[in-house]
């Protein structure tokens, strides 16, 4: 059964003559534990849909269905609990708090009201098992690009969320670190999720189960 | 030039306008200040000239005009001379009104010493006509045309003009109505020509030189009895003790507003200079020259502080002129009108050079750094240093707190307001107390008993009585001019616990020979420190003390002495005490009354001018309170300024707590907390201002009125928590609202 389900998604920037619609009738089936890979040129559209599909931004048109919610006609506050719940975000430049450790910035989704009550826990567990114990404690500024990937990684999947969105989550690593974080992903698949990542790497499409290309605001198989 | 700012302005829309709503805020208090602070600063000395007030008026006993005359023409330095008989305490009716303290002035030809503010003045042919103090046209609603009975034997006279004569305050804070006719009245009413004189009014050739005519004019004063002189100057230190806290505070007060919203604006400023690194650096390697920069923020700034000031000024002054206008007519001064425009004028070019330098400063200085340094420097990064605790509220605190220097000056700038608003409202309050007890005015006691001594003890006993002494007062007179009369007050020990008139010069009495004399009377006998004050007590004895000190004394016209007993009961043995009772800050004066009561000593208020004081006091309680309000506005603006800042430059944090599921509770608890990084530490910063240093400093100015209690009271302080949490909950609704019309992904795409 797929987690997430996208119907003809239309989004357009711009009004009038500088209209530019990047998405024009784009559909996305996504099954629990499926990686999907979405390839695309600069500005077709890939980080838009995974906002759309994340609840983060709402379509002109089409609709998205998640977790039993229609996705582009919920309240913001809908939306809030759903991104809460049932969506994990890992970015390309990581979005780590400053002011708070690593370990904290892990926790952060979890103390948000409505969270799932057994985030504290699972975020412990989760920087013991991406290995990041002995560098809980540290500030964003004193971490490695690939530990703070990591971090945004456990971030993301704190409230065991049902989809794990990831937007070119190896574009600022070294091949070795990308490499773990691609890893980290699989697993996070492996372990029910649906992932759906938007790269450029011929690595990461290589650990997809499927790999999409984002062309005249569709998606089609590569 | 002009085009570059204009687009720059247009593409920071909401910055711009922010940025403009500070302006107005402070500009808005600059204003009131300016207006208040102006009119009362210069309204007695506009007010004499328009009056043409005389240097020196003489009063004395009836003297015919022709004797007066000749002795004030032996004078070297006088420029012109006037005489009136003055009959006081006439009946006065009009208009369903009715007071016995009429001052009814017969005046004959020559310089009038008031000026006509509305109809016309008398006429020395016209009988049957009259010109009222505007102090009495306003209380009693009476205009040129209407008519007022004037005793029984002049009649109804009709109302020619409405006057102006800033030689005393305006009914009802003076007791007496003063009201003008002309001798062919008299002629006509009362069947004779006025040949009498009891007032002589002088003008000198030069004024600096008063004090010598003053001399002259007692060498030849022979047969004058009863001669009392007040100077110009005498007149003006009278008059603007009325109004002397309130100068001084709101001249403070917008020096104070002035430094705190500049100190916003630079810090404002210098945060902007900084977000817009990369623009500079941008602009730079295209071939702008340092100085284009600068001039470009010059400009930028110039277009909006300058529509910003001058709406914030021009409501500052549309919102005081009333009640200051209220408050100079209860002086009998003249609001500055048109004169105001150069203070304002000053005011404006103030505020806007000190937008321009805060804006253009950090600009030149950025921009002359090389154009890769600059680009390299980019935006605002967060600090970071230890990690923040508390959850969201820490989170929120720990965003507040990371521009260091614009937390600074936030936290500045409201501690300053709050402490203003507490100052702002503890005088208020005392004012209204004033004015339920204006016997507080230059003295510390509120009521009078007339018991024997021996019952001193039991007084004191009484739950809520902080003191009670012995008071003597007695009328004397000068014993080389026996017409100066004078007022002896004598305490055992020290008399400053119950009457404390501010001292001008020298020290307080500290023995049994010595006096503290008022300034009245310093004046009318050329006393200085040092001199000796013989005075012929009523029973014939004679008493000296050698002066010691000189104070501001209101009451008698200052013509009071404050001595030790002794001397005085020497010289009259018969010389009887009340006994005067100070009561506890916040003692229940009627509990108080009752007990006296019930050990035998009935009190007596020591208030007896709650009426003509109560409206005046009313208009500085309430010009105090517009003042605050403009001061909570400047809060309002210091936080929302802060929020709004703090929310644009973590945009980029906030969308992300908006992505990991955070709602709007989430983000208004950051912003919560960054409100409270701020307004927490203002709060008590601004009370502890307030505490040791506004509250002490205005008291001190202050001193000539009363003990002030100006320390901050638990009510003003829940008022200004109250009203500070109030400003922050609103603060936190505008920005968070703001904050979450955003799209989330706006937010990730700038961070």
């Amino acid at each position: 059964m797929a987690v997430v389900r996208a119907r003809g998604l239309v989004k357009t920037f711009g009004e009038g003559r500088v209209a530019r619609r990047v998405l024009d009738g784009a559909d996305l089936d996504v099954e629990a534990g499926e990686v999907v890979a979405v390839l695309g040129r600069s500005g077709s559209g890939k980080s838009t849909l995974l906002h759309l599909l994340g609840g983060l931004d709402r379509p002109q048109a089409g609709s998205i269905e998640l977790a039993g919610v229609d996705v582009a006609r919920a309240s913001e506050r809908a939306l809030s609990a759903l991104r809460r719940r049932h969506v994990g975000f890992v970015f390309q430049f990581f979005h780590l708090l400053p002011e708070l450790s690593g370990e904290a910035n892990v926790l952060l989704a979890g103390r948000m009201r409505g969270a799932a009550p057994d985030a504290p826990v699972r975020g412990s567990e989760l920087i013991d098992r991406l290995g990041l114990r002995q560098v809980a404690a540290s500030l964003p500024h004193q971490l490695s690009g690939g530990e703070q990937q990591r971090f945004a990684i456990a971030r993301a999947l704190v409230n065991d969320p049902s989809l794990l969105l990831a937007d070119e989550p190896t574009g600022n690593l070294d091949a070795e670190a990308g490499t773990e974080v691609l890893r980290l992903l699989r697993a996070g698949a492996d372990e029910g999720r649906a992932v759906v990542m938007v790269t450029h790497e011929a690595a990461a499409t290589a650990m997809a189960d499927r790999v999409l290309r984002l062309g005249d605001g569709k998606l089609e198989p590569c | 030039m002009l085009t570059l700012a204009l687009a720059g302005l247009r593409a920071r829309g909401s910055r711009t306008l922010l940025s403009a709503l500070g302006i107005l805020a402070a500009s808005l208090v600059v204003g009131t200040g300016v207006t208040v602070g102006y009119g009362l600063a210069t309204g007695f000395e506009r007010s004499a000239d328009g009056a043409g007030l005389p240097d020196v008026i003489a009063r004395f006993d009836p003297e015919r005009r022709t004797t007066v005359d000749e002795r004030v023409r032996a004078l070297p330095n006088l420029a012109a001379a006037s005489y009136r008989y003055e009959v006081l305490n006439a009946p006065l009716t009009a208009n369903g009104h009715h007071n016995h303290r009429g001052a009814v002035n017969t005046i004959g030809e020559g310089r009038r010493g008031y000026e006509i503010l509305e109809g016309r003045d008398l006429a020395a042919s016209r009988a049957g006509e009259a010109v009222v103090e505007q102090g009495l046209a306003k209380e009693w609603d009476l205009h040129p045309g209407d008519r007022i009975r004037i005793g029984r034997e002049l009649g109804e006279l009709t109302i020619a003009g409405i006057s102006n004569a800033p030689d005393n305050v305006a009914f009802p804070l003076a007791t007496t109505a003063r009201v003008y006719i002309s001798d062919a009245t008299v002629r006509e009413r009362l069947g004779f020509t006025p040949d009498d004189a009891n007032v002589a009014l002088l003008w000198l050739r030069d004024p600096a030189k008063a004090d010598v005519t003053l001399t002259q004019a007692r060498a030849v004063s022979f047969g004058l009895g009863k001669l009392e002189f007040v100077t110009r100057e005498g007149v003006r230190v009278l008059l603007s003790q009325a109004a002397g806290i309130v100068i001084s505070l709101l001249v403070a007060f917008s020096l104070v507003a002035l430094v705190a919203a500049g100190t916003m604006l630079a810090a404002g400023a210098h945060a902007d200079v900084q977000r817009r690194l990369s623009a500079f650096g941008v602009q730079r390697a295209l071939g702008f020259s340092p100085g284009r920069i600068a001039a470009l923020q010059a400009t930028e700034a110039v277009l909006v502080a300058a529509p910003a000031a001058l709406a914030g000024l021009a409501i500052g002054t549309l919102a005081v002129a009333g009640p200051s206008g209220e408050l100079l007519a209860a002086l009998n001064e003249r609001p500055p009108g048109g004169a105001l425009a150069l203070p304002l004028g000053l005011a404006l070019v103030a505020v806007l050079a000190i937008v321009v330098a805060a804006a253009t400063w950090p600009a030149w200085r950025a921009a002359r750094r090389p154009p890769a340094e600059i680009l390299r420097g980019g935006d605002v990064r967060p600090r970071t240093g230890k990690e923040a605790r508390g959850g969201l509220l820490g989170l929120g605190a720990r965003f507040s707190t990371a521009a260091r220097g614009r937390f600074i000056a936030s936290v500045a700038t409201i501690a300053v307001c709050a402490g203003v608003v507490v100052l702002m409202l503890a005088l208020a309050s005392l004012l209204e107390r004033l004015r339920d007890d204006p016997g507080t005015v230059g003295k510390r006691y509120q009521l009078t008993v007339r018991a024997p001594e021996w019952m001193l003890g039991a007084i004191r006993d009484v739950p809520g009585v902080d003191a009670a002494g012995e008071r003597y007062a007695t009328e004397a007179a000068d014993s080389f001019r026996l017409g100066e009369s004078l007022k002896l007050v004598a305490y055992p020990g020290d008399h400053t616990a119950f009457e404390a008139p501010p001292l001008a010069e020298g020290r307080r009495v500290r023995a049994p020979d010595e006096v503290e004399v008022g300034l009245g009377l310093a004046d009318a006998l050329g006393l200085r420190l040092g001199s000796t004050l013989a005075a012929q007590l009523r029973s014939g004895a004679e008493v000296r003390f050698r002066v010691v000190g000189i104070v501001r004394a209101l009451e008698s016209s200052g013509r009071i002495g404050w001595v030790q007993p002794q001397r005085l009961l020497e010289g009259d043995p018969d010389l009887a005490p009340g006994i005067v009772v100070r009561l506890d800050a916040g003692a229940d004066r009627a509990q108080v009354t009752r007990d006296l009561i019930e050990v035998g000593a009935p009190p007596k208020s020591a208030s007896a001018a709650t009426t003509r004081s109560g409206q005046f006091l009313a208009v500085l309680a309430s010009v105090l309170r517009g003042v605050g309000l403009a001061v909570g506005l400047v809060c309002l603006y210091a936080l929302v300024q802060a929020l709004t800042m703090t929310a644009r430059e973590r945009r980029g944090a906030v969308a992300l707590l908006r992505a990991c599921g955070g709602d709007a509770r989430a983000v208004a608890t950051v912003l919560a907390g960054a409100a409270a990084a701020v307004a927490l530490p203002a709060a008590v910063a601004g009370i502890v201002l307030e505490w040791a240093v506004f509250g002490p400093l205005v008291a001190r100015l202050a001193a000539g009125f009363a003990s002030l209690p100006l320390a901050p009271a638990p009510g003003h302080v829940a008022i200004v928590l109250g009203g500070l949490l109030a400003l922050a909950a609103g603060a936190i609704a505008l920005v968070a609202r703001r904050v979450l019309r955003e799209p989330v992904v706006a937010g990730l795409r700038e961070e």
